[in-house]
């Protein structure tokens, strides 16, 4: 292998040399020789992504135009190639944007939108078009008529690479028999051996687009999936971004971009979600960890022999001997009421009692002497020796702030640590006080324990006892919720600009502060009542369930997951479950293995939830289909072909969630089934067994068979109903008996469908006549064990037909004589 | 065995079938409650001196597909013996096991003896008729009375007279299955030596014991049958004659003792009719071991876990028993009766049962 290194000093110029081969390259160039990214890796599978990329244009177009989408795809075999043919109701384009949308890689209107949209960076058609161009050499052709318009546009274009600009080769106006719309016709290598996939992609696409009409014609099949709702989805709205999940870098930009002048402005202006409250709370936590918190003293205590009057009265020079003592009294009096206090409370309480005292007395209170009363009573607060006075050994009095730190480390470890081990504790922090420089002890989260872990570790050290990581937190947890925010102004936008540091702090306070989650107007869910009933109309199953989750916030992109269960039926029994998965309304078709989707569906215990799961992990077996969407204004893919959702932390989360939330009711149907199919077995086998049992009981008793019904619906906790007729006059008195021997409460529904007119209805009946019949219907509601007749008369030659409601059918007897 | 009583026991039975007839005419649930027959539901009859069933119930109902199939087996069982007290006849429990094959459903035949067994059983407990009065018999139990004793026995084939020493040969007579059969006549005897081991019985009728000592010799072939313990109560109380037991040096025969004297688990429910609480032990005792310095076996595990088991037992918290058996877990031996033959073939009739039975003030 050559070694440049060592003929570098030899020759000059390689430098020079090898720049020369480096050049820009073109897009569309690295794509083409990238076709894999894009999903156009293989015949079969570049026909799948083409249509899918075409459809999926086709649905935004007319979406976004409110117009009911009704969309034809054809498939031609021509020669060698493939004829692909997309033809959409959209609005159409105009004759200048066309050839862009179509003939240039990453033009499109969706990339700068916080809002969902099935195509985002404006890749996809032109990328067919390019995979076209590159497999048949054929062009693009392309017709657009938009509203109103009395002509189509025509074009044919091809992609120049080395420019990504269009090449248009014809361009003229046609006739089209669709008032407005798009119709592209691409012609490309392939084959049909992805036909599975492609038409799993249809019949997807209609499962989440209920509201659009869609056509498949195929050189051997055609398949039409009709519309099941003429509601589009609610229309999406562009938003801002959300504060929780920007970026540092993001943010840096946003400040260079922004017209405001404070923070507060900024995150006002620039974020969704944040008003004036939210935007002080994420000063207050910006504060927090660019200036720190002041610590608050507790002010004296009786006991003490400290007297702030005359501390601040000695402060005091050349203002009168009233006016001192009312400035004085007022600062000592609004110092003790309070809990603790810290520098800059202080700074407010001298301020007010020297504005209230020249006030009254007329005489001013300067700043000086202000800064004079603040300094003589915090230094008594915190104990802070004489200026003048040597320290004195002998006398070594313990400061006041050793006690005042204990109480808190005392309240805030466990009472199993020694009184003396506290105590000495609480000392070495005191220190760590005593030591700062600002005395007014301001102090971020990170350096309060910093002081709390030196303090611990010489304690660890000297007194040979443990202090843990627990108790350490806990220590600075009871501090830092003592100590208080301070009240300075925060930077201005132009200041924290060039501040990267600052900055950082208000992203973090950003990320801390609770913001309620991003508008969802942005989003547009399939909500779970459609995804059911999509499920419902592609999927002949025994139960369905869905769940749509709130919306959440991943790298400032709102999304909402949703899933749907599909069980039993007509889905295959054999095998693993099949899964569903849909970004933004799109089926996903490949790539199922690398998508967190599939992740988080085989990292669930599926049998907590009634399902079968060999190894207890994997993806569930049985006839179940599981079905998750994920919309946001940002899908996090993989990868450009957009075929499988990267492993976002959150979104995986709300995947679990998601799922769950629809497995539940899954658990709750099965295990519902399984009890009742073991009723149903016991049911038969005591179906079989009693009614024998009595039979030879009768037949060795010598006496009738007995009327085992009660018994059985008793042995079964079910509900009976029981009909008993007796003549009555000219007529029939028919009394239907509801015996409810189950172990809660029944709501029933029986309706006696009678011949003939009934009379004297029981109370609570109401009897409609249909076609010569009537229909008495009751609706009783019977306690456990207990009883309801239900009585009407009705002629002679009246018959009945019973049928009742509101009990599963395993936990219901009825005789119908 | 009377046709009257025949035609109580079959009234019995219906009545049960009956009962459940009621049930089902009356919405409830069919069901019969039979005594919990484990032992933790044994408990002892003071005034009786016997083990009779606790309060403990446990009710077989139709409620679950289990109960109803036990159900529907009694009621095609009592169809059964009610057919055969008319007729009758007689079958042994094994045959009725075999029988429910022919019965027409399927649901009704039995799975295995034990369960037709503890359906007799329950049929017992809950008409109050013994089994030998619905004409239940167990299997030929083979125990055999060699004595002074003469009897009259109802047989299918008329009565016999038989003398159980004159009439008999050297097997003995066989007790039957239902020894309410039998009418005493007359006897020579003045004491019941029940003996466990067939090889002893035959080593005391050779030597003659029975004729020497006026004893009936009964065989008890191991666990005596019901025909057997109730032949002895019968001998007891209507001939007035003590009951003696002799049996291997082992905790197993201290509970074949024990049947006899108490009554067991299994027919607890007819402990009044089945033990002779005045039943005398005779031996092996562990103390003979010792005296008379027999050939011995070590203890097994399971021999020590029952021994310590009858330690906790009620039936042996006596002063006599709790010393004889923590005697036998001190010298961990055990001894067989025939482990007597190490002195000699005539000493256990010559020295160690007159000596026991004169020691127990039986002779």
């Amino acid at each position: 292998m050559t070694s440049f290194q060592s003929t570098l000093g030899d020759e000059s110029g390689i430098a020079e040399e090898l720049a020369e081969s480096q050049q820009a390259i073109s897009i569309a160039e690295f794509f083409e020789k990238n076709k894999h990214m894009l999903g156009f890796d293989s015949g079969a599978r570049g026909l799948v992504t083409a249509v899918k990329e075409a459809v999926d244009n086709a649905l935004d177009a007319a979406e976004e135009a409110g117009i009911l989408p009704d969309i034809y795809v054809e498939i031609q075999e021509s020669g060698d190639y493939y004829k692909l043919i997309v033809e959409d109701n959209g609005p159409g384009l105009t004759k200048e944007s066309l050839p862009k949308v179509f003939g240039k890689l990453l033009y499109g209107s969706r990339f700068h939108a916080r809002e969902q949209s099935r195509g985002q960076q404006g890749i996809g058609i032109s990328a067919a078009v390019l995979y076209s161009q590159l497999t048949s050499g054929k062009p693009a052709k392309i017709t657009s008529r938009t509203q109103g318009s009395s002509e189509a546009e025509y074009f044919e274009l091809i992609i120049d690479t080395d420019e990504n600009e269009p090449e248009i080769s014809v361009e003229e106006t046609t006739s089209w028999d669709r008032p407005h719309g798009t119709r592209i016709e691409l012609e490309m290598e392939g084959n049909m051996r992805a036909r599975q996939q492609l038409h799993d992609y249809i019949k997807h696409t209609a499962v989440v687009n209920p509201h659009a009409r869609l056509e498949l014609r195929e050189p051997n099949a055609h398949f039409k999936f009709e519309r099941a709702t003429d509601q589009l989805p609610e229309e999406t709205e562009e938003i801002r971004p959300h504060p929780h999940g920007v970026e540092l870098g993001t943010v840096i930009k946003m400040l260079a971009a922004t017209d405001s002048q404070t923070i507060s402005g900024f995150l006002q202006e620039e974020f969704t979600r944040v008003g004036k409250k939210t935007a002080d709370s994420v000063i207050d936590a910006f504060r927090d960890r660019h200036y720190g918190r002041e610590m608050r003293w507790q002010p004296p205590a009786s006991h003490e022999a400290i007297d702030l009057e005359t501390l601040v009265s000695d402060a005091t020079a050349n203002k009168g001997a009233e006016a001192t003592a009312a400035f004085a009294d007022a600062i000592a009096a609004a110092v003790d009421d309070h809990d603790r206090i810290a520098h800059h409370e202080l700074v407010d309480i001298v301020e007010t009692a020297a504005d209230r005292t020249e006030d009254e007395h007329g005489t001013a209170f300067g700043e000086t002497v202000q800064e004079h009363a603040v300094d003589a009573v915090w230094r008594a607060l915190i104990d802070a020796p004489e200026d003048t006075a040597e320290p004195d050994e002998d006398v070594v009095e313990e400061s006041r702030l050793v006690t005042d730190c204990y109480e808190l480390a005392d309240a805030a470890t466990s009472t199993r640590k020694d009184d003396e081990v506290i105590h000495a504790f609480a000392g070495r922090l005191a220190a760590k006080f005593e030591d700062e420089e600002d005395d007014r002890h301001r102090l971020t989260r990170r350096q309060l324990r910093e002081h709390v872990d030196r303090a611990a570790d010489l304690t660890e050290e000297y007194d040979d006892v443990s202090f843990g990581d627990t108790a350490r937190e806990n220590v600075t947890e009871a501090i830092w919720n003592v100590m208080l925010t301070v009240p300075d102004d925060p930077p201005l936008v132009r200041e924290l600009e060039g501040d990267r540091d600052a900055t950082s702090d208000l992203v973090d306070g950003m990320r801390a502060t609770d913001i309620m989650a991003p508008p969802t107007r942005c989003l547009s869910p399939i909500t779970d009542e459609l995804i059911q009933a999509g499920l419902e109309k592609e999927f002949d199953a025994d139960f369905y369930a869905a769940a749509t989750r709130d919306a959440e916030v991943h790298s400032g992109d709102p999304f909402i997951v949703e899933a749907g269960i599909a069980y039993g039926g007509e889905i295959p029994a054999e095998g693993g479950a099949d899964v569903l998965r849909f970004a933004n309304r799109v089926p996903l078709v490949y790539q199922r293995g690398a998508c967190a989707t599939t992740d988080v569906v085989k990292s669930i215990g599926w049998r907590n939830y009634g399902l079968d799961q060999p190894g207890g992990s994997g993806l569930p077996n049985g006839p179940a289909v599981i079905m998750v969407h994920v919309a946001s204004t940002n899908v996090p893919f993989t990868s450009e072909s957009k075929d499988a959702v990267a492993n976002v932390p959150e979104i995986e989360d709300e995947i679990e969630l998601a799922i769950r939330e629809a497995a539940r009711e899954l658990k709750s149907y099965l295990n519902k089934r399984r009890s009742m199919e073991k009723r149903r077995k016991k049911q038969n086998v005591l179906g079989t067994i009693l009614p024998e049992m009595a039979e030879k009981v009768a037949e060795v008793t010598g006496r009738d068979e007995p009327d085992i019904d009660d018994a059985i619906a008793r042995i079964m906790n079910n509900v009976l109903v029981e009909r008993h007729t007796e003549a009555n006059g000219d007529g029939q008195g028919v009394s239907l008996v509801v015996e409810n021997h189950s172990s809660t409460n029944e709501s029933l529904e029986v309706t006696d469908i009678v011949t003939s007119e009934p009379r004297n209805l029981s109370d609570g009946a109401t009897a409609v006549e249909m076609d010569g019949e009537w229909f008495v219907k009751w609706e009783p509601e019977i306690s456990s064990e207990g009883e309801a007749v239900l009585e009407y008369e009705v002629d002679d030659d009246a018959s009945f037909d019973l049928d009742v409601k509101g009990v599963e059918s395993e936990k219901l007897t009825v005789t119908d004589q | 065995m009377s046709a009257e009583n025949d035609q109580q026991a079959k009234e019995q039975l219906l009545d049960l079938a009956a009962q459940f007839y009621d049930q089902f005419e009356l919405g409830e649930i069919p069901h019969m409650s039979v005594p919990t027959r484990t032992k933790n539901n044994i408990e002892y009859d003071e005034e009786m001196d016997v083990w009779v069933y606790g309060d403990r119930e446990s009710t077989r109902s139709a409620n679950s597909v289990r109960g109803a199939r036990k159900l529907l087996k009694a009621v095609y069982t009592i169809e059964f013996l009610a057919n055969q007290l008319e007729e009758d006849r007689s079958s042994t429990l094994r045959e009725l096991y075999y029988l429910s094959e022919s019965w027409d459903n399927e649901e009704a035949q039995f799975n295995d003896q034990d369960e037709s067994n503890g359906l007799i059983e329950d049929l017992e407990i809950v008409s109050e008729v013994t089994r030998e009065d619905f004409h239940m018999r167990p299997e030929e139990s083979g125990a055999t009375i060699m004595g002074p004793l003469h009897l009259r026995e109802q047989t299918r084939r008329g009565e016999r007279e038989i003398h159980c020493q004159k009439d008999v040969g050297e097997g003995g007579y066989q007790i039957p299955n239902n020894p309410d059969t039998i009418e005493f006549l007359d006897n020579d005897a003045d004491f019941i030596l029940a003996v466990e081991t067939g090889g002893m019985r035959d080593r005391l009728v050779e030597n003659g014991f029975d004729e020497e000592y006026n004893a009936l010799i009964v065989h008890l072939k191991g666990q005596p049958a019901r025909a057997t313990r109730r032949i002895t109560k019968r001998l007891h109380d209507e001939l007035d004659l003590p009951v003696t037991v002799f049996a291997d040096g082992d905790p197993w025969s201290y509970r074949i003792y024990g049947s006899i004297a108490y009554g067991s688990i299994k027919s607890a429910h007819l402990s009044e009719y089945l033990a002779t609480p005045e039943a005398q032990y005779i031996g092996i005792q562990p103390a003979d071991i010792v005296e008379y310095d027999l050939p011995t076996d070590p203890l097994s595990d399971s021999d020590i876990n029952a021994l310590e088991s009858e330690l906790e037992d009620p039936r042996f918290q006596t002063d006599y028993w709790e010393e004889q058996i923590e005697l036998q877990l001190e010298i961990e031996k055990k001894s067989e009766q025939q482990s007597l033959a190490a002195r000699g073939l005539d000493f256990v009739t010559d020295t160690y049962l007159p000596e026991r039975l004169s020691e127990m003030n039986v002779i």
